[in-house]
């Protein structure tokens, strides 16, 4: 398997000497994101999201399966991540690497134990049908911070899939084409989104600097990522409900600087979100095309 | 030299744009494809460029990965050092160049620079076949001088297209290339040492991390954009004004 290209010396040096400059290599400030853009398919459910040079595309199907036995009145979520050769030469197919596991782990923890989507709406007959969604998460590109990019495609997603109206008859269930019913929208509880945080420490700055020895990027990118010594990944709500608090080994980070990182990654997601409910509305817009989406309507109007 | 005509593959080429000579047989370089008895057709769209005094002609397109050519000026990072041999990565996930550890100016089995992993180094190659790993060197073999060859100390190293590369390698970029951002910074009173290398490599270096970042800046901004001339030297001035 080839190894990942690191950066040379040189790079490494530079990196160093302009993160003591309080200058990023491409001129962002340190809490900043980079240029994001979401965009939705023709299809419900499918969303591309380019965060600089990352890019994800997210699609979500669902299908119609037996429940586990468990759990008779829960429906199916899974969420299936991809990085195939494509994403960087160094990704060997059927292989899973070590970025692969992480982010399918993160994305799960994130969004689907944190229950972001109800899943007992999901059950239509108890203990013998239920709806089975599957989001997979295709890396197309990467250029860093896979994390951040994934989660907001697949809750991009999720927000943008209709799933096919059904109706239910003591044990008979009538699944209705597009033609037949609009399609209705999931429920969801809540829209959690994940902020990396990158620390650098001595061994990347070097010893001897009177001021605090360190440094917490936002959004990494490829390279920022291959040298830095820590990183925590934190996933909170547009309500500032932390979800989850991702800190895998690396540089010890103390308390107070988590705690800045928890309330930095609030602000971040709500901006984010807002940024997400901004895409979705001009895609509605869009697809409104006659004006008659709110009289197709079939699902209910619930409070979130 | 080149001449701006642009072509798509499988055309068919003008035989008069086509340059002949009396002694020297048509070379046919990247992008040109013969098909027997006397057809030629581009196997890329790209503009079609023609030397009369060599009698080529080949076809200018940006893309594709780096091949080595023998006599390209690269830059190289080192990777690992054997016995007598360094090797070094000209681009990412291909076969290691081999560099001599001696192929440096003036240097014995005493005074040869110590390059570990990581190091950047300004090299010729001197070897470049289809089935072999090309070789390198830092020190012109006829005299015995660097030439500017060696290894690459601070400074920063960006990524470009491989076409922008040969644009900034030509021996008149501004008349021949269209490319005069760094004419422009240059004109603005910044100070800089820089090293192109042909497989999209740029080093640069400068007294403040700012400069080089801006400098860099400049380059990869010209390469993915496209800049024009008037574009570029707008680029330029706002960057040397914000320094």
């Amino acid at each position: 398997m080839p190894r990942e290209v690191e950066p040379s010396l040189n790079e490494k040096q530079f990196f160093a000497k302009a993160l003591q400059e309080n200058i990023r290599l491409d001129g962002r400030a340190f809490d900043q994101f980079r240029a994001l853009e979401l965009d939705f398919g023709d299809e419900y459910g499918v969303a591309d999201v380019r965060l600089g040079k990352t890019r994800v595309h997210t699609h979500i199907t669902a299908e119609v399966t037996t429940p586990f036995p468990d759990r008779p009145f829960d429906g199916v979520f899974t969420i299936a991540t991809e990085l195939s050769p494509m994403t960087s030469p160094s990704i060997e197919l059927n292989r899973p690497s070590e970025t692969e596991t992480l982010l399918s782990r993160l994305l799960e923890k994130t969004i689907r134990r944190s229950g972001a989507l109800d899943t007992e709406s999901l059950c239509l007959i108890a203990g013998s049908k239920c709806w089975s969604i599957r989001a997979d998460v295709h890396v197309l590109s990467h250029d860093g911070n896979l994390v951040d990019a994934s989660c907001i495609a697949v809750i991009a997603a999720l927000q943008h899939f209709r799933k096919p109206d059904t109706s239910t008859e003591g044990e008979q269930v009538t699944v209705y084409t597009v033609r037949e019913r609009e399609p209705v929208p999931l429920s969801l509880l809540h829209f959690p989104l994940c902020v990396t945080f990158s620390f650098y420490g001595e061994g990347v700055l070097g010893k001897g600097g009177e001021e605090e020895g360190e440094v917490v990027l936002i959004d990494a990118n490829l390279m920022e990522e291959q040298l830095r010594e820590g990183s925590v990944t934190v996933g909170v709500n547009r309500h500032g409900e932390v979800c989850q608090i991702a800190k895998l080994g690396g540089l010890p980070v103390d308390a107070v600087a988590l705690l800045h990182c928890i309330s930095v990654a609030g602000v971040k997601v709500k901006e984010l979100s807002k940024f997400i409910t901004g895409c979705l509305e001009a895609d509605a817009k869009k697809r409104d095309k006659g004006g008659m989406m709110a009289e197709l309507r079939a699902d209910n109007d619930r409070v979130s | 030299m080149a001449t701006e005509t642009f072509v798509l593959p499988g055309e068919t080429l003008d035989p008069t744009a086509l340059p002949s000579h009396p002694k020297l047989p048509l070379k046919l370089g990247p992008g040109l494809r013969h098909i027997p008895p006397n057809t030629i057709t581009p196997t890329v769209a790209g503009q079609l460029c023609t030397d009369k005094r060599k009698n080529a002609v080949w076809v200018e397109f940006n893309g594709s990965r780096y091949i080595p050519t023998a006599g390209d000026l690269v830059i190289a990072t080192i990777q690992k050092s054997s016995v007598d041999l360094y090797h070094a990565s000209l681009s990412d996930y291909t076969p290691n160049a081999s560099l001599p550890q001696l192929s440096f100016e003036g240097a014995t089995k005493k005074t040869r620079p110590q390059l570990t992993s990581g190091n950047l180094v300004y090299g010729r190659v001197t070897l470049a076949n289809k089935h072999m790993d090309p070789e390198l060197e830092c020190v012109s073999s006829s005299t015995g001088k660097s030439e500017g060859l060696g290894p690459l100390t601070g400074g920063m190293l960006f990524t470009i297209s491989l076409g922008m590369a040969r644009r900034m390698m030509l021996p008149k970029p501004v008349e021949q290339g269209n490319l005069v951002v760094l004419d422009e910074l240059g004109a603005q009173g910044v100070a800089f040492e820089i090293a192109v290398g042909r497989n999209g490599r740029v080093w640069v270096d400068s007294k403040t991390v700012k400069t080089t970042l801006a400098i860099g800046k400049a380059i990869v901004d010209t390469d993915e954009k496209g800049l024009g001339v008037e574009d570029q030297k707008k680029l330029a001035r706002k960057l040397a004004r914000d320094l």
